[in-house]
């Protein structure tokens, strides 16, 4: 009994190898969009994240008043109906800035995530795979690394190299924000290594390359993009910060964390120049968080009960 | 004390070694390619006066020679003396510091693990009601909340807010001395590590109270408060454990924002300000001290752990 439709389905599974494997991915991204969308919080965080990006497009193209504009205004002046979010200390209008804010943080959140992302995957998938010396190798790296303050590591980056363009903010984040990606996708390949699909493509000759990148790479992937979901949140995070202390992009730009640092001084007079980049801040990272949260719950139903 | 456990120990040590040499040596070499040096700023009356301060310094010296000059002085305790305020010697300065840091810290992880767990349990074992929502949706925001904007809002909330609520009875004087000045900016550096710690209880909660142990545990009519913390709470805080190493990263990468906005004069602000200063002695000190302090801390629960887990074993 335990036999003949075991073998049956080896052989059906076999046949149709082609069409069923293209099926079935499809069907995992509709089946993961269909249970996104009964979580409503994971919903709400979808369409604001949406929002956010949609913001950050326009604000290239139009903002209210120019960004860099003093003086449209009185200064510290509350919200008014012409400055919906009211001015700052230089007299500037804070909903541009604002809108030129979510720019740099979806630029600096994206571009880390991606670049993170290469580098985690190409070590870990490596790692993973060839095991022995390289695996060595890279685990020490990830380890040494690992026990080394994150943030502490990239205010040393930006201060030693004296840079503050966003290229070169994105990549010092991504050089300490790898560590995590390259960990989770090492495990997923040592797991993933000894399964018989890649044992099936082995012995058919395929190269390690197409082993690595067609048949390991592809059935990581939900966890790997749920991993590069929460490197968008934690990577605003650092460029907020690093702007907060002065050593993000340069002042005239609107970036979150300096805009809530200039309004420090005035909190007791004008709280509003300091609570709105904050609030805008907290809210995109909550929403991006709640995001990540939503699309593992997807991805992966086990974990939710 | 078994031999495995020592060699696993002495393993960890050696990482822990190692992490600190590269991070020093990447330091060291990083900041002495920077062109001009911590004297820039003194305005220098005379090429002559330069040269003995960089012969006072050993900057003078070829840079490899610098670098075993300075860990020979670190294996004897020694960290060197500060760029900018001449005499000043670093190691002292930075116990002194770490006391204040140590102990803002510990009270943010007593708010962390306390409150942290008590949310988490009470979420895991109201699962899916308005609690559960409530405490999940406050985790989501705790975690995501960068701590200088948690700080600015408690800020406000307690300088301004208070105060005119009460009517100027209540002032929250920010700075450091006071007993009570702790207790704001332990806040806001727990928060984000409390939200970590009650979204991981809750979820490992979750999967202990579905065992079969804990549902005898429940069908012999034990009392509740018993099944869940000698029964659940027990194996649904190994994981938990784990997470305290990177906690305490996240606690002390946090103190470096919460210190300096609190006025707190603790070692993060230290970092800061000499960052500022271009006080590359500090930096360098204090770098490879917080390299050392979280090695020893994820060290610390990997010796924990077997305690809680006796399957675990080095």
């Amino acid at each position: 009994m335990a036999t003949a439709p075991s073998d049956y389905a080896l052989q059906e599974d076999f046949v149709a190898s082609e069409q069923y494997e293209v099926g079935e991915s499809v069907s995992l991204w509709q089946d993961t969009w269909r249970r996104m969308r009964r979580n409503r919080l994971a919903l709400i965080a979808t369409a604001f994240v949406l929002f956010v990006l949609l913001v950050a497009i326009v604000s290239q193209f139009w903002t209210p008043y120019p960004i860099w504009r003093q003086g449209v205004g009185p200064t510290y002046q509350t919200p008014t109906l012409k400055h919906p979010l009211g001015l700052d200390q230089s007299g500037r209008d804070i909903l541009s800035r604002l809108m030129g804010g979510a720019a740099i943080s979806m630029e600096v959140g994206i571009g880390t995530a991606l670049l993170s992302s290469v580098i985690g995957i190409v070590l870990g998938l490596l790692a993973g795979f060839y095991r022995g010396w390289i695996d060595s190798v890279i685990s020490l790296v990830i380890n040494v690394w690992y026990g080394i303050p994150d943030l502490l590591v990239v205010i040393m980056i930006v201060v030693i190299t004296g840079r503050r363009e966003l290229l070169f903010i994105i990549i010092a984040i991504s050089i300490t924000a790898w560590v995590n990606m390259a960990r989770l996708v090492r495990g997923q390949t040592l797991s993933l290594r000894e399964r018989e699909f890649v044992e099936a493509a082995r012995s058919i000759g395929t190269r390690d390359f197409s082993i690595l990148f067609r048949h390991i790479f592809p059935n990581a992937l939900g966890p790997i993009i749920v991993q590069a979901t929460y490197l968008v949140p934690s990577a605003i995070i650092f460029e907020a910060f690093l702007s907060y202390l002065g050593l993000g992009v340069p002042p005239p730009n609107p970036s979150w964390g300096a805009m809530t640092a200039e309004g420090y001084r005035s909190l007791q007079y004008a709280p509003h120049i300091t609570l709105i980049p904050a609030l805008a801040l907290g809210l995109t990272l909550v929403a991006l968080n709640a995001f990540g949260d939503g699309l593992r719950d997807a991805l992966d139903p086990r974990m939710r009960r | 004390m078994t031999r495995g456990t020592f060699a696993y120990v002495a393993q960890r040590f050696v990482l822990i070694a190692l992490t600190a040499l590269v991070v020093s040596s990447i330091v060291f070499i990083g900041v002495h390619q920077l062109p001009g040096n911590a004297f820039l700023s003194e305005r220098q009356s005379s090429p002559q006066r330069e040269a003995e301060l960089l012969h006072h310094y050993g900057l003078d010296k070829p840079l490899p020679e610098q670098y075993l000059a300075w860990v020979g002085g670190v294996l004897h305790g020694d960290l060197g003396e500060s760029l900018v305020n001449r005499g000043v010697r670093i190691t002292p300065l930075l116990l002194r510091e770490l006391r204040v840091s140590a102990t803002l810290g510990l009270f943010a992880l007593l708010f962390t693990v306390v409150l942290g767990m008590g949310l988490g349990i009470l979420a895991a074992t109201k699962q899916n009601t308005w609690i559960d929502y409530a405490a999940s949706f406050g985790g989501t925001v705790g975690y995501s909340m960068p701590n200088f904007v948690t700080a600015t809002l408690l800020i406000l909330l307690t300088v301004t807010g208070f105060y005119a609520w009460s009517g100027g009875a209540f002032y929250e004087d920010i700075g450091w001395g006071k007993p009570e000045q702790v207790i704001v900016p332990a806040i806001a550096l727990g928060l984000y590590p409390m939200a970590i710690i009650s979204r991981l209880t809750r979820a490992s909660m979750l999967e202990v109270i579905r065992q079969d142990y804990v549902r005898t545990a429940w069908a012999k009519g034990l009392r509740p408060r018993l099944v869940i913390v000698r029964h659940s709470l027990r194996n649904a805080l190994i994981p938990v454990v784990t997470i305290l190493g990177p906690i305490t990263t996240s606690v002390i990468t946090g103190s470096v924002v919460i210190e300096y906005i609190f006025g707190i004069p603790g070692l993060g602000k230290e970092f800061v300000n000499s960052i500022f200063n271009r006080d590359y002695n500090i930096v360098i000190g204090v770098f490879t001290f917080y390299a050392v302090l979280v090695g020893l801390a994820n060290l610390a629960v990997d010796l924990v752990y077997p305690l809680l887990d006796p399957r675990i074993r080095y």
